[in-house]
């Protein structure tokens, strides 16, 4: 995004830990230090992809962030894939350097949470992998609820690692979690931490609600849902018309269009994308726009969200 | 030095059930609190679950014991009753507390400890002023001051009684009256909260 300081990352390391999964370790390509990152933050990676003119921006979390090792990813090979995780998984290779933006964290633990209520689904599980560690060497409380499929149990377990004695719970399905068994039994002072579908994520909320949690103690990492109907993209001001096409997102459009709109977490998250909409149904996907933003349809986040109809004109 | 202009005392907005909570403890330092501490068309009958303090009370109280009405002999019981409760709570408990600024910042002081955030408990000091001054010079808490000009009872310092209330430390600010100018004094007044 515009004048944000670019990171040029080397590949130290990538190895396939299952089919579907590449862990990939980065670190500065001058052999400088990397900026510190703690525990749920995410870097968006700059990616090479096959019949895009312009680079594909992917966000990815931290499983580690080490001054000396650098970061540490795990990206899962996406059917249909995108582009992004595909050049990951064939194509990246050691010594491949990477533009990536700094590190930012919009899931960040909360310091003062008693206990630290953990459920992920799938791949959702690697921004838990960094609070793992980092909840182990505070030594702060935490109960853990992995959902995955039978296929990735046992390299989700490795990538645990659970101690003797730690609340990891691993679910081959969604059949055995049960959501109101375990967020109604937890303490006091519990922050929940979901990541993972958001259908998972929705019902996590929707039942911490219920039970009388408060919203701020129920936390969420949004990796935006991209897909959904083409529809053609009007920019007020000068006329151009874009085509979003159906596996792509506004905020990708615009950039495969040379406009330079700006983002962030790229996942419904933060609002730096937010832009102003002049005509068009919005369908809106995020988390940050207030109900009453939502209602006037003045504003849209094209990270996420998407037109409801066929067009969609933009205030630009 | 009256008419002091400081924005960051507390204010209190009058208590209402939070209808986000799933369970709901009203705490108040006498028995019989003050209409005016609850939002229209609330009245303590709205909380399940009453805490209070009523001197000589013989009761021996329960803090596991859920809904229904319960009086604890001191403030200072209560209190420690209610870590004892909070420490075994589930999420969903919404705390409000009634009464002295003190008390009610005792009970703050609890729900935090506890992990609740701010979202989770809530507030109304009422009652006659009898704040908790801490003396900046020797840092005794000097209790039950209600006027604006106090000697303070660990180093006999004339204090000046700020309006500048710590949460963290539940107490006003209690500033030596003519540490600038030696001599210097004011007209005591009554505090009007």
């Amino acid at each position: 995004m515009r004048d944000q300081p670019v990171l040029s990352l080397r590949v130290a390391a990538a190895e396939a830990i299952a089919p579907t999964l590449r862990r990939v370790s980065l670190r500065a390509a001058d052999g400088a230090r990397l900026p510190p990152a703690a525990a749920g933050a995410h870097i968006t990676l700059s990616l090479p992809a096959s019949g895009h003119a312009r680079p594909l921006k992917n966000a990815y979390t931290l499983v580690s962030a080490d001054l000396e090792h650098g970061y540490t990813l795990i990206v899962r090979r996406t059917d249909p894939t995108r582009g992004g995780s595909q050049h990951i998984h064939e194509a990246l290779a050691v010594g491949d350097v990477l533009e990536a933006s700094v590190p930012h964290n919009l899931f960040a633990l909360h310091s003062q949470a008693k206990k630290v209520l953990m459920i992920g689904g799938g791949i959702g599980i690697t921004p838990l992998l960094a609070f793992i560690a980092a909840l182990r060497a505070r030594g702060t409380r935490f109960e853990l609820h992995q959902i995955c499929n039978s296929a990735d149990l046992r390299v989700f377990a490795a990538l645990i690692g659970a101690q003797p004695g730690e609340a990891v719970h691993l679910h081959a399905g969604r059949s055995t979690f049960d959501a109101a068994v375990v967020l109604g039994a937890q303490p006091l002072g519990t922050h929940v931490y979901s990541c993972g579908p958001a259908a998972l994520m929705d019902a996590i909320a929707a039942q911490a609600a219920a039970l009388g949690w408060p919203a701020s103690h129920v936390h969420r990492e949004d990796f935006g849902a991209a897909g959904g109907e083409p529809f053609t993209l009007t920019i007020g001001t000068s006329g151009a018309r874009i085509t979003v096409a159906a596996d792509q997102t506004m905020l990708e459009a615009l950039e495969a269009a040379g406009i330079d709109a700006g983002s962030l977490c790229r996942g419904g998250a933060c609002g730096v994308c937010a832009l102003p909409v002049r005509a068009g149904e919005l369908e809106h996907r995020d988390h940050y726009l207030s109900a009453d933003e939502r209602q006037s349809g003045a504003v849209v986040m094209p990270c996420v969200s998407r037109a409801r109809g066929d067009s969609l004109v933009l205030d630009i | 030095m009256s008419g002091q202009d400081i924005k960051s005392r507390p204010v209190y907005t009058p208590l209402a059930r939070d209808p986000a909570g799933r369970a709901h403890l009203l705490i108040i330092d006498d028995a019989a609190p003050p209409a005016e501490a609850f939002a229209p068309g609330t009245s303590a009958a709205d909380f399940p679950e009453t805490w209070s303090v009523a001197a000589h009370s013989q009761a021996l109280p329960a803090p596991l014991a859920g809904n229904g009405a319960q009086a604890f002999r001191s403030a200072s019981h209560l209190i420690a009753m209610l870590r004892h409760r909070l420490a075994r709570e589930t999420m969903g408990l919404r705390l409000y507390a009634i009464g002295a600024e003190h008390f009610c910042w005792d009970v703050a002081a609890c729900a935090s400890a506890a992990g609740m955030g701010r979202d989770e408990f809530f507030l109304y000091a009422a009652g006659k002023p009898a704040r908790r001054v801490v003396c900046v010079h020797c840092r005794t808490l000097n209790e039950g001051v209600s006027t604006n000009l106090i000697t303070c009872t660990g180093c006999h310092a004339r204090l000046f009684v700020r309006d500048h209330f710590s949460r963290l430390g539940n107490a006003f600010m209690g500033v030596q009256i003519d540490a600038e100018v030696p001599g210097e004094t004011i007209e005591i007044e009554e505090l009007s909260a």
